[in-house]
């Protein structure tokens, strides 16, 4: 069993099984900015992993690490047991055609249709021959997200949750062996967020994916992880199960899950003043 | 005050280096893209956007840019008695020059925006990590195509501001100051050589080459949100136009190094 940050391998209830992704002591630096301290983790075959943590922890940077979108200041990632941070853009291609990576507010082309941005990734990589097979596969791709029917909208005439629901029938266009989450619910009412749930539980099901979710959405984290891995100032402050992240006993991570404000955030809103005593009002320019 | 000069200094030699290395990238990237046939859809797009569309504007210019040569310089010439030359200095300032500097200038402004703008929007929606994660270089898929319908349109828009320059000036030249028209052509033809019209034409393959460059960089690189994508376009241009008075400059004067060695050999030839 790996080892963790919090100091007890045992709280990981999950069988030991083959990492397909690894970080080794992974810092990330933009500027004067260190995003990610010495990050050490590995992603188990199979499972979901949830990475969840406050906005601008950090979360989004790493698993752009795992596809190398992002490369690292200091350390190392490993796919499959190769180092990939290494590798040339060129040689990447190959190995991110094995990801699938959904991201935040979906990124898919707006100057195309629905269809065109599924079919994207098959036309880069896939010699075709036939494309009745093609439309097919298009079509399959979008039952599996609820979407068959949307071929010819452009992303502009959909809702939130179907662009999200779109953006992920484009990440499994490829039969990707990791699928990788980027706050798949964020934005989105509680019905739809638990529909995209649904969606990670069943892709994962069905294809059999290793699946990485990024998430502020605990009720989404509780409902997907086998294993819930929480950043905090670039660190790694928490990794287990749900159940080990619901008893923690550090307060960061107590009340991150519980969403409470903590004292530094109160005093900085303290010292800002009334409300009403710093501000300009119409009167105030008459 | 020095260690701040300094720091701008490494900063700004960082950046010419990410844009040595960007162009170069693209730049293998297109001479490789022209042998691979799933680029060409993309190239063909590209050229409908970028030739078609700047037809118009592009003929314009020209015309305008040969009608305002030919009233500015027609007193001057007329005060010497030698009106009927004035097909020469219109032709040659519009092929050598003024057509294919304006028309780069035109295409700065209407395409080099528009690909900043489109790059920039890309690059802050994710659009850009979306090609990149789907295992696809996004030089090969989104610059390429643009450097090579840039480099092989520009010549072909130019030509068309020049055609607009010389049929403008000539127009003016009739209609308004009343030049006799077979003078002004004989004039012209003797006075105006391929040679000309072809530094005109090579200027405009350098001036695509670097519009396309620099805005597909800026777009590439530019800051989140409107603010960054509309300073992205801004720089774009400015960069896009000194860009082009630049190699102006250094292609007249490799063209008229070229022009002096083999001026001797042409005569002793004809």
């Amino acid at each position: 069993m790996e080892k963790t940050t919090d100091g007890n391998p045992e709280h990981r209830t999950t069988d030991h099984a083959e990492p397909i992704i690894e970080v080794r002591n992974l810092s990330k630096r933009f500027g004067r900015k260190l995003v990610l301290d010495n990050i050490s983790l590995s992603v188990e075959k199979g499972k979901t992993t949830v990475i969840i943590g406050p906005s601008g922890c950090g979360k989004t940077v790493l698993i752009k690490h795992f596809i190398v979108l992002q490369r690292p200041t200091e350390g190392e990632v490993y796919f499959k047991g190769r180092r990939v941070d290494n590798l040339s853009e060129r040689n990447l291609n190959e190995i991110r055609t094995q990801f699938g990576y959904l991201f935040q507010e979906g990124a898919l082309f707006d100057s195309m249709t629905v269809a065109e941005n599924i079919m994207f990734p098959i036309r880069q990589h896939v010699k075709i021959r036939n494309w009745r097979e093609v439309d097919e596969v298009v079509k399959m791709k979008l039952a599996m997200v609820g979407l068959d029917g949307f071929q010819n909208y452009f992303p502009a005439r959909l809702s939130g949750g179907q662009r999200k629901r779109a953006a992920l029938a484009r990440a499994i266009a490829l039969n990707p062996e990791v699928l990788l989450y980027d706050e798949p619910t964020t934005g989105l009412d509680p019905i739809r967020s638990d529909i995209i749930n649904e969606l990670i539980l069943k892709l994962k099901r069905e294809l059999g994916v290793t699946t990485v979710v990024v998430t502020h959405d605990m009720k989404s984290a509780y409902k997907v992880a086998n294993r819930i891995i929480m950043l905090h100032n670039g660190k790694i402050v928490a990794d287990g199960n749900a159940d080990h992240i619901r008893n923690h006993p550090h307060p960061v991570v107590q009340q991150f899950i519980n969403g409470q404000v903590g004292e530094d955030d109160l005093a900085v809103l303290r010292m800002s003043g009334a409300v009403g005593s710093s501000q300009f009002l119409p009167r105030d320019f008459q | 005050m020095i260690a701040a000069l300094g720091a701008k200094a490494i900063e700004d030699l960082i950046n010419a280096g990410r844009f040595g290395r960007f162009a170069w990238r693209s730049a293998v990237t297109s001479l490789r893209g022209c042998a691979r046939r799933s680029t060409f859809p993309l190239i063909w797009t590209q050229m409908f956007i970028i030739g078609v569309h700047s037809v118009p504007v592009i003929m314009i210019t020209g015309a305008f840019v040969g009608m305002t040569l030919a009233v500015q310089a027609y007193d001057q010439l007329a005060g010497m008695g030698l009106e009927e030359h004035l097909g020469v200095l219109i032709n040659i300032s519009v092929v050598k020059e003024l057509g294919p500097v304006l028309a780069a200038v035109m295409l700065a402004g209407r395409i080099g925006g528009a690909l900043t703008a489109e790059l920039g929007t890309m690059n802050v929606t994710e659009q850009i990590d979306a090609v990149r994660s789907m295992g696809t270089d996004p030089v090969r898929y989104l610059v390429a195509p643009r450097l090579l319908a840039c480099l092989l349109l520009t010549p072909v828009l130019t030509i068309f501001a020049d055609m607009m320059g010389v049929v403008g000036g000539a127009l003016v030249s009739f209609l308004q100051f009343g030049i006799n028209s077979r003078a002004y052509w004989t004039f012209s033809a003797s006075a105006v050589a391929l040679w000309d019209v072809s530094i005109g034409v090579v200027k405009a393959f350098f001036f695509g080459g670097a519009i396309a460059v620099i805005s597909c960089y800026k777009g590439f690189n530019c800051r989140e949100g409107a603010h960054g994508v509309g300073q992205a376009c801004t720089e774009a241009f400015v960069a896009s136009f000194i860009s082009i008075l630049a190699l102006d400059f250094a292609l007249a004067v490799i063209f008229k190094s070229i022009y002096m060695i083999f001026w001797p050999v042409k005569s002793i030839v004809t």
